[in-house]
């Protein structure tokens, strides 16, 4: 048959393949038709080339390989050829083998055809190894059957068995190449359905490395998996992908795999790859869920064979060895974590959070993956977990143990996959595998979440070699923000939940996810302090890439960001959070010049931040609104609403305290706040202790409520100093009658609290008594013990400025020194002495250096230029004294 | 045809593209640029840490118009862009001599 005609057939066929699989959308039935379609024109012509010249009968097989050997021929997808040619028929069919290629393409298949005599097939082609994975797809044909039968019965099968390692090396190498190309994740908003993990290339290779294993070619998608229980879920989710395959391919009209936007809407329409007897077309969002769903069974029976050949289809990284008590409950070996069959207790250990919860923080401090059989048992132990499972501060402890691991991300995702991170924080079900649509992003909204927690823990990793340098500069410069947080798990909980609120139908997502945050929270039981500083990270997420868009070199554009970050510990952890988050959108977003902008905007904040604390007051009542009518700020009001029938009092008590004050406290806080100032009858100095000792260099935290006395911040930190407690950030404000509230957080240098739980009743009536004037700091500071101190790993040297800017009615004195236990206490008695008062205090450490800011009068005036002077010089002197 | 290059404040990239936009120039090709005229760097103390801002970051934007549409766009630029401060920018201009669409050879203003 001529060529032209041929085409003319097989158009006709190929259409006739279209209208069965528009009918009944099976994709593999589409495939298997096409190859069969193939197979006879390719038989055709050869047989017209025999009919020519009968000699080629002899020393000539022809053999389909690749997907066309499997049988399996997507409409646009390649065919690939192999004429198995005898040396001595290699003149004979050189020409018949040109013409049968000829009307081939003249047909319009995009052919790949190779001409090679058998012996050449039985190693392994180091150059080419596609080629000799290409082979172990080898099917017959037509043509000489002794030629074939040598090529797979001693050829191929010697290269199975000589090579056959390295042909799963070979294999391993080419899959964890293709996996990096895609940033080692299936969540991609417009993934490739052939070549991204998860993808119609993964289930090849789950086949080819069972037919490595068995030493057969697996017939059918079934092999791949018949050893395995999820056999079925496996051929669902390859007919799924075909059948998505063939549909790109005819909507595109070509060999394009991209499941871009247009094509989720047009395949969710037409239900492409969806079972069951719905009718009609169902949400985009729903179908991509399912062809997550799907990528994810393919991904774990890869990982299976792979584990089953002792290859490693990821990019490999390195496992941490980490010490395993021998009562853990699992065991990591050659880095897979392997849960014990019976716990402590003698119920499977898949069955005790407790349990799974370390096994998980091990993972994500070791970057070892749970075995096959450790998944099954925790993915089938779901819901006794779930009735097991105790919430509260025990869980925060597990849940932030595994957040500050090194590989957290990669523990987070085992956690996600099993549902066991949905079992502690059912928000995140909602983003689950969710794409959002929009020009930047590239991973769904959950894997989102997971880079961006991966890219702050690469923050500390060393230095790379394959990163452009001036990138490499940036993350060190950014890293060390990292080290000088004092609870980085918070930033860690708040990046896990910032865009949670992307599942809400919600016009503010970051406020939705901040809402949310909340029940988690208070299902944590976290302190009001590390909630308040995870739920403002959460709600103002977007703000500093918000003001990276207007002139960061504006003084109003920064002030107005100072104003939503309001501490240092919070602009640090919003730097980190932007840091990262721009970097997860795309590896290429975070540029050099973007790293910069957001550093310049970090340092004019950080310097702004402290400077007009003492200048933004709160006032109750204020004048707004259109119709100049009466406006209340909404935390106030919500404030407001805590104490019905008492509100008058509480404005009052509102009055005149730094803005600082009400953006930094919860109003649950400022109501405890309140209702301390009307016991000053019983007792004029309220107290609130907050041991934090639960876990190693926790923060506790005292709050004094009081009217403003001499020396009252100064007999606190003294007071501090004595018992030996490290602060690392307090605070003071008064408002304007007179209320101060001063809150101390401190570490406990010689766990004194800790291990003498009666000593605390001790520790708080030495602290009131040395406010209330009764005791005296220095009988008290007599006894104190000196800890033995290491020389500093970065030495600070000490500066102290004066500002007469910041404030119209207070001087502004910033004191930088090394941060010394006994520093505040030093600082502010030189204050006291010289009768200045403390207006506003505001304390901070970062990492070894303390950053202590006081906003000063004497007399209701500003200190003068002389009295500026003494102090300096007195200061120097104090803080020299204290570090000796 | 000419050639426009805008050196602008990062903070005026939207406002500028939507000007070019309502002034019928939609091809602009955007670097991020770092650089400083007049303005120069200057030092900034960062809690008691020294940081050096040598050079400023900017926006350079680079289009290719028709001679009829030089002044047009160049409008467009300065009217968003100017504040009237050290550090709005500069346009430079000079003239092209051919352009070649790659796909399918047109050449001249066509292939604008």
């Amino acid at each position: 048959m001529p060529s032209g005609t041929a085409r003319g057939v097989y158009e006709e066929r190929m259409a006739e393949i279209r209208g069965s699989f528009e009918s009944s959308g099976d994709g593999l039935q589409a495939a298997a038709a096409r190859s069969a379609l193939v197979d006879e024109l390719v038989m055709q012509f050869w047989e017209q080339q025999l009919a020519a010249n009968p000699k080629l009968g002899k020393g000539v097989a022809i053999c389909a390989i690749g997907g066309f050997g499997r049988g399996q021929l997507f409409p646009y997808s390649d065919v690939d050829l192999m004429f198995s040619v005898e040396k001595d028929a290699q003149k004979l069919a050189k020409e018949s083998i040109r013409s049968v290629s000829q009307s081939l393409w003249d047909c319009g298949l995009q052919l790949s055809f190779v001409a090679r005599p058998p012996g050449e097939c039985e190693r392994l082609d180091a150059a080419n190894p596609e080629f000799s994975l290409a082979l172990l797809d080898l099917r017959w044909l037509g043509g000489d059957q002794d030629v074939f039968a040598r090529l797979r019965e001693k050829c191929v099968a010697k290269l199975r068995a000589r090579d056959g390692k390295a042909l799963g090396m070979e294999l391993a190498k080419l899959t964890s190449e293709r996996h990096a190309k895609f940033g080692d994740t299936l969540f991609h908003l417009e993934p490739n359905i052939k070549d991204c993990p998860g993808g119609l290339r993964d289930a090849n290779v789950c086949q080819w490395l069972v037919g490595l294993r068995t030493g057969k070619n697996p017939q059918g998608v079934g092999d791949a998996a018949a050893s395995s229980p999820s056999s079925e879920e496996f051929q669902e989710a390859v007919a799924f992908l075909a059948a998505v395959r063939c549909f790109l391919h005819y909507r595109h009209e070509r060999d394009d795999n991209v499941l871009d936007w247009q094509a989720q809407d047009a395949a969710a329409k037409h239900r492409i790859g969806l079972q069951g007897s719905g009718r009609g077309s169902v949400d985009a969002a729903y179908w991509m869920r399912a062809y997550f769903r799907h990528a994810r069974v393919i991904e774990k029976c890869l990982l299976r064979e792979a584990e089953g050949a002792g290859l490693e289809v990821e990019t490999p990284s390195t496992v941490r060895r980490i010490r395993v008590p021998e009562q853990a409950g699992f065991q990591i070996k050659a880095g897979v974590l392997e849960l014990s069959e019976t716990s402590g207790s003698g119920v499977d250990a898949a069955y005790e959070p407790d349990i799974v919860l370390a096994a998980f923080r091990a993972m994500a401090e070791s970057g070892a993956r749970l075995s096959q059989s450790s998944e099954e048992r925790i993915a089938n132990a779901i819901p006794r977990l779930s009735s097991n499972l105790e919430e509260g501060p025990g869980l925060w402890r597990q849940l932030s143990a595994i957040l500050t691991g090194q590989r957290a991300g990669h523990a987070l995702r085992a956690m996600h996959a099993l549902g066991v991170l949905e079992l502690i924080l059912p928000e995140f079900h909602g983003i689950d595998a969710l794409v959002i649509r929009d020009a930047y992003h590239r991973y769904t909204v959950d894997e989102h979440t997971f880079v961006l927690i991966d890219t702050l823990h690469g923050l500390k990793a060393d230095p790379k070699k394959d990163v452009r340098k001036e990138v490499e500069e940036w993350r060190v410069k950014f890293g060390a923000i990292l080290a000088e947080l004092q609870n980085p798990g918070l930033l860690y909980l708040a990046a896990v939940l910032h865009d949670t609120g992307k599942g809400r139908v919600s016009e503010n997502h970051a406020a939705e996810s901040a809402r949310l945050a909340q029940s988690v929270l208070s299902r944590l039981e976290m302190d009001g302090y590390d909630g308040g500083v995870v739920l403002r990270l959460i709600e103002t997420h977007l703000e500093m890439s918000a003001a990276m868009r207007r002139d960061i070199f504006d003084a109003e554009t920064v002030r107005a960001f100072v104003g939503k970050v309001q501490t240092h510990e919070s602009l640090r952890m919003l730097t980190l959070f932007t840091y990262a988050d721009i970097a997860a959108v795309h590896p290429d977003a975070l540029t050099p010049w973007k790293a910069e902008n957001l550093w310049r905007l970090y340092i004019a904040a950080a310097n702004q931040l402290d400077r007009n604390v003492d200048e933004v007051r709160v006032h109750t009542r204020v004048s707004g609104g259109a119709l100049g009518g009466w406006r209340k700020d909404e935390k106030i009001t919500r404030v407001l609403s805590l104490v019905p029938g008492k509100e008058a009092a509480m404005e009052q008590f509102l009055e005149g305290f730094p803005e600082r004050y009400v953006s930094t406290r919860s109003a649950e806080t400022m109501r405890q706040h309140f209702e301390m100032t009307q016991r000053f009858a019983e007792d004029p100095f309220q107290m609130t202790f907050q041991h934090g000792a639960t876990q190693s260099g926790s923060v506790s935290e005292i709050t004094l409520v009081t009217q403003d006395r001499p020396r009252l911040f100064a007999g606190m930190a003294a007071a501090l100093a004595a018992w030996g407690m490290n602060v690392v950030t307090a605070d003071a404000f008064a408002n304007q009658a007179g209320v101060v509230v001063d809150t101390f957080r401190f570490t406990d240098s010689f766990k004194t609290l800790e291990l003498n739980e009666s000593e605390r009743d001790r520790f708080l009536s030495s602290v009131r008594d040395l406010v209330a004037g009764r005791a005296s700091v220095e009988k008290l500071l007599s006894g104190r013990r000196r800890a033995k101190r290491r020389p500093p790993r970065v030495a600070a040297e000490t500066k102290i400025e004066f500002d007469e800017t910041a404030s119209s009615h207070s001087t502004l004195l910033q004191v930088i020194a090394q941060d010394i236990p006994g520093l505040l206490r030093a600082i502010s008695a030189t204050l006291s002495e010289r009768g200045y008062n403390v207006e506003v205090a505001l304390v901070d450490t970062e990492g070894e250096t303390a950053i202590d800011v006081f906003y000063l009068t004497t007399g209701g005036k500003r200190l003068t230029p002389a009295q500026e002077a003494e102090l300096h010089q007195g200061l120097m002197e104090a803080i020299e004294a204290n570090s000796r | 045809m000419q050639k426009i290059e805008a050196i602008i404040q990062p903070s005026k990239l939207d406002a500028v593209k939507d000007a070019l936009v309502e002034a019928g120039i939609s091809g602009i090709t955007i670097f991020e640029a770092r650089g400083h005229g007049r303005q120069k760097g200057h030092t900034e103390f960062y809690r008691g840490r020294e940081y050096a801002v040598d050079l400023l970051p900017k926006v350079k934007l680079e289009l290719v118009v028709s001679d009829e549409m030089k002044d047009k766009a160049i409008e467009a630029i300065i009217s968003v862009a100017r504040t009237g401060r050290i550090g709005d920018g500069k346009i430079f201009v000079s003239r092209i001599d051919e352009a070649i669409r790659i796909r399918n050879d047109e050449r001249g203003e066509i292939a604008l």
